[in-house]
């Protein structure tokens, strides 16, 4: 099969000056794919996020999407070749109105009409956001913020989907919103997500696949049930 | 009466390139966090190109417009070559750089153009207007440079606000990291948004030089103003540069006519020390707003 949209980090190093964070890290991730990523604080999660959308720039290892070695290139060109990294809070520019945030998601698009559709996409899918339109993005409540920084994420018609924390800070019925929103990227439009969680338990729910890392290591990695089922891991690395 | 209405219209006139100057500053200060304190000397240096094709063209646009392309691509060049590489480093890297580049400039214009005053062409005439009888202390040539201010001014807010390229610069002025993230090539905002300081320290230049005679240092004290006007207005917000301008020509003018004019540099960084004491943001500065 054609696996355009893979995800495939192939023995990945990388940190912060001179502090080693991950320490050969692997990860694949197959076409239209959800992959949790889980484990405790400092245990590189976000590094390996960052790793892979470059603004880390990793030591050793390969970054393939769709068969391509991303590794080492800039940010703004892994974004162009279809990896949408969406950060942990903070990720909207509350300075912007809503919908500039959105025009900001396909600033990298080539096709004029394709900007188009995306916005009319979004509004369709998130009729919040075309009901606040117009109004500074400061505005929103934090679960409207995620929301809308996951839409501008699909803005640029990503392949890979890169999701850091997106539960975090949520109100327990707006993590469900969530979550139901990337099992619906998955199913409807084919995407490759790694989704990183401290909230294991719902991210197990909706992952297909599952890994969890230990201070900058794979400690385990299988089918989401089955990590979901496994007492020990979840005692020691997952706490629930 | 008489007094204060050519006072205060003198002041908004002169203001307007404070403005411009400011404009310029705001312009950098907003996508890089550099403050450009060679942006006097690249006016000047512009405004010698617009002096150099006017006395030998005798054509006053063609050089206007020639110190207007030179602005921009001096702007951009000096962002490629010698800007981008403190981008990244401590602040005081980039002080150091600009200040080096207006000692550059002033100095490399001295030894091109010698260092005596130089006459400066105006556009229109310097012929004060009256309205019924009641002189109103400005010009044509004053309206016109009111009037190229603010219509650049004008043309960069609908830039700003309604194009692909406006927001680019937008999403980059509040958030580069996040530009970053979705594409957007911040390495190339950057260099346009030097460029667009350069034209408009470039329009400033060929503005006010027809008033302080042309001299590599011509526009030290202009910029120190410009500066004041930036700093009034926030640093931050484009509409803040234009009203500190105009705010800080009107209180100059008001200041210069009833006080005395010998002082007015002074006034002006009295005005400066008393906004960064009272309110050290400006005052129309989003930062204010966003730490709260």
């Amino acid at each position: 099969m054609t696996d355009a949209a893979s995800l495939a980090v192939e023995e990945i190093v990388a940190g912060y000056g001179g502090v080693q964070v991950l320490d050969r890290v692997s990860v694949s991730a197959r076409t239209g794919t959800i992959t949790a990523v889980l484990g405790a604080n400092g245990a590189g999660k976000t590094t390996l996020l960052r790793a892979i959308s470059g603004f880390v720039r990793p030591r050793h290892g390969r970054v393939l999407v769709g068969g391509t070695d991303l590794a080492r290139r800039h940010p703004e060109d892994i974004a162009r070749a279809g990896v949408a990294h969406v950060p942990e809070g903070q990720g909207v520019i509350t300075e912007l109105t809503v919908e500039e945030n959105l025009r900001v998601g396909a600033l990298a698009r080539r096709d004029r009409a394709g900007r188009a559709a995306g916005l009319n996409d979004a509004y369709q899918r998130f009729p919040m956001l075309a009901e606040r339109r117009r109004r500074a993005a400061g505005t929103l409540s934090g679960g409207e913020r995620q929301i809308l920084v996951i839409a501008r994420a699909l803005m640029a018609a990503p392949r890979v989907l890169l999701l850091d924390e997106p539960s975090l800070g949520l109100a327990p019925r707006m993590v469900a919103q969530v979550m139901d929103l990337i099992r619906q990227l998955r199913d409807d439009a084919g995407l490759t997500v790694l989704l990183v969680e401290q909230n294991a338990r719902s991210a197990l729910g909706i992952a297909d696949k599952g890994l969890v890392l230990n201070l900058g290591k794979v400690v385990a990695e299988d089918d989401a049930a089955t990590l979901a089922a496994d007492v020990g891991l979840r005692r020691h690395y997952l706490g629930f | 009466m008489q007094e204060f209405l050519e006072f205060t219209l003198g002041g908004i006139a002169i203001g307007m390139i404070y403005a411009a100057i400011a404009l310029s500053l705001v312009l950098i200060w907003r996508g890089t966090r550099v403050l450009n304190y060679s942006q006097g000397g690249m006016a000047m240096f512009t405004t010698y190109v617009a002096w150099v094709v006017i006395s030998h063209t005798g054509n006053y646009w063609l050089g206007f417009v020639l110190a207007l392309a030179s602005g921009l691509v001096l702007g951009a060049i000096l962002e490629r070559t010698v800007v981008r590489p403190t981008e990244g480093k401590s602040p005081l890297n980039s002080v150091i750089v600009t200040i080096g580049l207006l000692i550059f400039l002033e100095g490399l214009a001295g030894i091109i153009y010698g260092g005596q005053y130089r006459s400066f062409p105006v556009a229109f005439s310097l012929k004060g207007l009256k309205l019924g009888g009641v002189a109103l202390g400005i010009s044509t040539s004053d309206l016109f440079t009111a009037g190229a201010v603010l219509a650049a001014a004008l043309a960069l807010a609908l830039v700003f606000r309604y194009t692909a390229v406006g927001l680019r610069l937008r999403a980059t002025a509040f958030r580069p990291d996040v530009a970053r993230l979705l594409g957007v090539r911040i390495g190339r905002v950057l260099t346009l948004g030097w460029a667009l300081a350069g034209l408009f320290g470039a329009l400033a230049g060929v503005l006010v030089t027809p008033t302080t005679f042309l001299y590599p240092n011509s526009m030290d004290s202009i910029f120190v103003l410009g500066f004041t006007a930036a700093v009034i207005g926030g640093l931050d917000s484009p509409v803040g540069a234009v009203t500190g301008g105009v705010l800080l020509g009107v209180v100059l003018s008001y200041a210069g006519g009833y006080l005395g004019s010998d002082l007015v540099l002074v006034y002006g960084l009295v005005v400066l020390a008393l906004v960064l004491m009272v309110r050290p943001t400006g005052l129309f500065s989003a930062a204010a707003a966003r730490r709260v």
